[in-house]
């Protein structure tokens, strides 16, 4: 048979979708006739000879793991095609049909009326109208930047931050202040027993992945779910690394309420405890070492300071308390108390790791710095740093060091002083005026100035978290409540706290203009008042580093551009670019630099001119990383704490491991839930939200949420392909493809509830639609949805169809001093929803139900389009 | 010959190598090897996913299937207008412009490979992605698009080794196919002994599980988490179960492995 031309040409592409800082999940993508024909895994061995590249490997048991020659992308990234041709995709600028920049602005009817198609030249003309008048009116921090978090991964036109760079230059801007999104227990808990760390995790952990294979027992994926969460980072390494574990005989145990994706396949054992009540089993496993004598004496006497007070708390010396026996904390965390004793042992005699990769449930609830300190003084009862005693962000760090690079985080050589200006407003709290990310719907509609503690931006010093900020600053610092919004981040509705809030706050008269840049039609770009249609990476070049931890083979790439943009969009750097030619500004945002000048720039930047030349980059189109030749002498983890203490202190203020925190102490004496010691909080001020509540009468689950299998927070509801999945969607008896929502059979008996019933699961703050998934992948007193489903209102505030949890998640923090995220483990009640009941909504909402839809994909864009597309 | 190999004990159900073939097939069109593949609702390679087992003892396995490419394929003979062959290479194709839509193929088919496009009214499989393997690649897109090299591809010669192993998937019927399954999945008996006055696992014990029509007797011991687990054990068969630890004994009748059995915490009294 003749063979027919598969393709006109290739181009390598960073596929994953965390974005900001550098690339992950790389591929190759064959381009045909101008459109995208396939996308496909990165074969590294294109234009390299594999023995000019210098790989590692690691050997336990007789069994070995190495670095494959392929890159492991998850099916998202694999599937990239349908995210570019989506039917939700923006293809040019639109603004809200009742918003009139010079009359009535209709702010109450954001979230509601449609969009008419008007001309780049008639948008940013607007737009810079509006920024001008602001200016005037308010001072420059009257502008709210919303310009940071995950999406895709570029470098110069990175989707985030540009607007910032841009109203940087004009005098400022108010910043949102990106919070942890992933691992809030390290970062408001952790930080204060081990000190700084990366996010707040382990550091440093270079070179611990061969250091737990060579010696670890045991490795407790603890609320880790390893199949699920690096697929939006760098794809399927700890996928193959867990196989390899299992083959070289290190028992893994999965801790977590569900049987997550992890847990399916690799599981030796599971331990289902309750949501958000890991502090108590932690305690008990504290407790269980303390009478039996099985934890390491020695280096808690040399390694740790405070542990007489701990270990008062745990045995219940201190007055009016109970000693954290495993009877105690069966009833707390769901676990037989024959089993807590079990895991207790185990964790005693073998040699045991923990492994998270971003936090699931297990350090994003309420309170969640109590596990997030618990963790790390169990691991330090047990000799943190020694051979196989590490904390993992399993291959995110700790996999071998590259030749030419002095880590693996992210970026080359160093951070923060090599980044484009957009990428500052992800990592740091750079600009005057700040609001956290987790206060943005409080801070709009306060009446008062508000105070905080703690910015809560990735690359501060724990020391932040004792500074007192106010928003909005006095007026003789050029304070001013914010009037504008340009936001290139428009997730807040449903990967943030309480989204229902944070829709009404949007409709605050206060809010004058809402600008919105993004590719796609979905959550908060439906409350803006002006819309700017960015494109997606294959419709713009770039330069892209994938030197993450857990990418095969490390590589910097030349993305050249593979289609042409969809419509009239712009990537995120060219949308804000038009915007400042307007304001005069275009020269001072290029420095009249080409984008091939730019790329150039950042080759130098990322310091691959020592290791090659430009044009052999350009010839090749990428670079590869050997594994250094001496990675095998680098020190694992806190390897030098725990051999000498004194000479290696943790950057913490006793240089030791703070069982007992004198700064929390000091800085907040009053504080019960965040004490200097970690302990079971039950409820406070902050949250009342477990079983033992009064609220649990009328809402009697547990809402866990995780981390989505099939997107990344936002990104990737879209595709036709995933949403076949059966645990990604599910066709309700109207037709439309509802977000699961697992209940245990005994729950859902209980509340006649068949798989694949339409059930509405609400509480005080709304009501959120979903498909039942009736599974015993998930323990009884659970109901458990991914976040990040898109928002399709049906009141908007209230009830949301799309399956966008987080709209009824609350609205506080994660405790009254910490200012991350508490979206998961929160009560509410499941039931089956009723046709009366949707029929009553049908009528009063007609609006909502008659949008365009299409099951396959979802939304469309067509739905909030004035007489549709034109 | 041309042949797949599927380990299903690293098949860890990322959808991959069924987003591959969505990727390759939709919105593509290869013909005379195939014509666009409709954007939902075909799975020419399509994951079965199972959910094994009750909290705490519960799995999941997946199972990618395809048309198995036999070499005394069914739907090759069933074919009236002759619009199915088999490539010389053995991979079986159905020809998308000699097809009449009449689905005879589909009926016979014993492992539902077979798609109906109502659009283009023909009968739609797995080609192998033999425009892809003409054109020069080595492997289909499932198997390249595959994290942990479940899925294999390759003359049969050069896979002996891993052929030597395979297994029956159901239904098991003798069509000669040539997709080769490794580690299939078994039936098991599992539960987690404890002591109810002490609140103690129990490891140790001797756990004795009796096929009741054989006599067959299989023993396990209680681990440190007080668990035994019976892995490997044939479909639908009964088992009386004896637990012993000193002088105190617990037994179970009749149980059945028509599915997954936790048998609980069970108490050592």
């Amino acid at each position: 048979m003749a063979s027919r031309k598969t393709k006109d040409k290739t181009v390598i592409r960073a596929l994953g979708l965390g974005g900001l800082l550098g690339g992950s999940s790389e591929g190759l993508v064959d381009v045909k006739d101008g459109k995208i024909v396939r996308v496909r895994p990165f074969h590294y061995d294109w234009k390299y000879k594999k023995e000019d590249i210098k790989t590692w490997k690691m050997e336990r048991n007789g069994k070995v793991f190495e670095q494959p020659w392929k890159s492991l992308p998850g099916p998202f990234s694999l599937a990239y095609k349908k995210r570019v041709y989506s039917p939700n995709r923006i293809k040019f600028p639109m603004k809200r049909v009742d918003w009139d920049p010079d009359g009535e602005r209709n702010p109450q009817n954001r979230g509601k009326s449609k969009y008419v198609r008007i001309t780049w030249d008639e948008a940013t003309d607007i737009l810079a109208k509006e920024i001008k008048r602001i200016h005037k009116a308010y001072g420059p921090y009257g502008i709210l930047v919303q310009g940071d978090g995950h999406g895709e991964c570029m470098t110069i036109h990175t989707p985030h931050g540009h607007s910032g760079s841009l109203l940087d230059k004009m005098g400022g801007f108010t910043q949102q202040v990106r919070n942890p999104d992933s691992w809030e227990g390290w970062y408001w808990g952790s930080k204060h027993v081990w000190g700084q760390g990366i996010q707040g995790g382990m550091f440093p952990a270079g070179n611990i992945v061969k250091d737990t294979t060579e010696h670890a027992e045991m490795v407790l994926f603890w609320g880790c779910d390893p199949e699920t969460t690096p697929w939006g980072f760098t794809g399927q390494m700890p996928s193959r690394l867990t196989y390899f574990w299992k083959d070289a005989g290190i028992d893994q145990v999965y801790i977590c309420p569900d049987v997550n994706y992890g847990c399916a396949v690799h599981a030796d054992k599971w331990i289902p405890v309750l949501p958000n009540t890991d502090a108590a089993l932690q305690l008990a496993i504290a407790y269980t070492w303390i009478k039996e004598g099985t934890y390491n004496k020695e280096y808690v006497k040399t390694h740790v300071v405070g542990f007489d007070k701990f270990k008062a708390y745990v045995m219940g010396e201190e007055e009016d308390d109970v000693p954290k026996t495993p009877e105690w904390a069966s009833k707390k965390c769901g676990v037989p108390e024959w089993t807590i004793k079990a895991l207790a042992r185990q964790f005693a005699r073998k040699v045991t790791s923990i492994a998270h990769y971003f936090g699931g449930g297990y350090v994003r609830g309420p309170f969640s710095h109590e596990p997030g300190r618990l963790e790390v003084c169990l691991l330090g009862m047990q000799g943190l740093g020694g051979p196989g005693r590490h904390h993992h962000q399993i291959t995110y760090f700790g996999l071998p060091r590259s030749n030419g690079l002095s880590g693996t985080f992210f970026w080359n050589p160093d951070l923060a002083d090599r980044l484009r200006t957009p990428s500052l407003t992800t990592i740091n709290a750079w600009q005057k005026q700040l609001i956290p990310k987790t206060y943005i719907h409080d801070a709009i509609e306060a009446n008062e100035p508000m105070t905080f503690y703690g910015s809560g931006a990735i690359e501060v010093d724990t020391t932040d978290q004792f500074k007192k900020y106010v928003y909005p600053l006095p007026k003789k610092e050029g304070g001013t409540e914010i009037h504008m919004i340009w936001s290139d981040t428009p997730c807040r509705t449903t990967c943030w706290n309480n989204g229902n809030a944070t829709e009404l706050a949007l409709r605050n008269p206060k809010i004058e203009c809402i600008v919105t840049q993004h590719p796609w039609m979905e959550n908060d770009t439906l409350f803006s008042d002006i819309i700017l249609p960015s494109n997606t990476h294959m419709e713009v070049g770039d330069i892209v580093s994938s030197i993450r931890g857990g990418t095969s083979i490390p590589n910097v790439a030349l993305c050249d551009q593979a289609i042409e943009p969809v419509g009239e969009s712009k990537s995120n750097f060219e949308v804000v670019l038009e915007v400042a030619k307007k304001l005069g500004m275009e020269k001072a945002m290029t420095g009249g630099k080409t984008d091939e000048d730019l790329k150039k720039e950042m080759f130098t930047n990322m310091r691959l001119d020592k290791l090659t030349t430009w044009k052999e980059f350009r010839e090749k189109g990428y670079y590869l990383y050997s594994v250094a030749d001496d990675w095998e002498d680098d020190s694992p983890g806190l390897r030098k704490f725990y051999d000498d203490p004194e000479k290696n202190p943790l950057p913490t203020p006793t240089g030791k491991l703070e069982f007992y925190s004198e700064a929390l102490a000091k800085n907040f004496p009053h504080d019960r839930e965040r004490p200097p010691v970690p302990k079971w909080i039950e409820k406070g001020p902050t949250h009342d939200e477990r079983l033992s509540s009064e609220r649990a009468k009328m809402f009697p689950l547990i809402l866990m949420s995780n981390h989505g299998r099939w997107r990344v927070h936002a990104q990737a509801d879209d595709i036709p392909w995933t949403r076949e999945a059966p645990t990604c969607k599910i066709r309700g008896w109207d037709g439309y493809m509802y977000e699961p929502c697992w209940i245990h059979p005994s729950e859902a008996l209980e509340r006649g509830i068949k798989h694949g019933d339409i059930v509405k699961v609400f509480n005080e703050r709304g009501i959120v639609l979903a498909g039942a998934y009736v599974t015993e992948r998930i323990r009884p007193n659970v109901a458990y949805m991914d976040h990040g489903a898109r928002v399709d209102m049906i009141k908007v505030g209230e009830i949301d169809r799309g399956g966008a949890i987080n709209t009824i998640s609350g609205s506080g923090t994660s405790s009254r001093n910490a200012v991350g995220q508490a979206t998961t483990a929160y009560l509410v009640q499941v039931e089956r929803l009723s046709m009366e009941e949707m029929d009553r909504w049908r009528r009063e909402y007609p609006e909502a139900f008659e949008r365009e839809y299409d099951p396959a994909s979802g939304l469309c864009v067509n739905a909030w389009l004035e007489g549709g597309e034109k | 010959m041309k042949a797949f190999v599927i380990d299903l004990s690293v098949c860890n159900g990322c959808y991959a190598c069924q987003i591959a073939c969505k990727d390759e097939h939709v919105g593509n069109d290869w013909t005379p090897y195939a014509k666009p593949q409709p954007d939902t609702g075909h799975f020419w390679l399509g994951i079965k996913e199972t959910v094994r087992g009750t909290v705490p003892k519960v799995m999941v396995t997946y199972v990618p299937m395809l048309c198995m490419h036999c070499a005394d394929a069914p739907c090759m003979k069933a074919c009236k207008p002759g619009a199915i062959y088999k490539r010389e290479d053995g991979l079986v194709i159905i020809d998308p412009e000699k097809c009449t839509g009449c689905k005879l193929c589909m009926d016979v088919c014993p492992y539902d490979a077979i798609f109906m496009n109502s659009g283009l009214n023909i009968a739609q499989k797995c080609t192998g992605c033999a425009h892809l393997l003409d054109d020069g690649w080595e492997v289909p897109r499932c198997v390249d698009n595959c994290p942990t090299e479940a899925l294999k591809f390759g003359e049969e010669k050069d896979l002996k080794k891993y052929i030597a192993k395979a297994e029956p998937i159901t239904p098991d019927v003798k069509l000669k196919t040539r997709v080769y399954y490794l580690n299939t999945p078994k039936k098991w008996v599992s539960g987690t002994l404890y002591d109810p006055k002490e609140k103690e696992v129990i490891a140790g014990a001797k756990c004795t599980l009796t096929d009741l029509e054989t006599r067959e007797a299989i023993i396990d011991e209680t681990n440190a988490w007080g668990d035994f687990w019976f892995r490997g054990l044939p479909d639908n068969r009964r088992f009386k179960l004896k637990i012993e630890k000193g002088k105190k004994t617990v037994t179970m009748d009749s149980i059945c492995t028509d599915t997954d059995r936790n048998l609980g915490d069970i108490a050592l009294k």
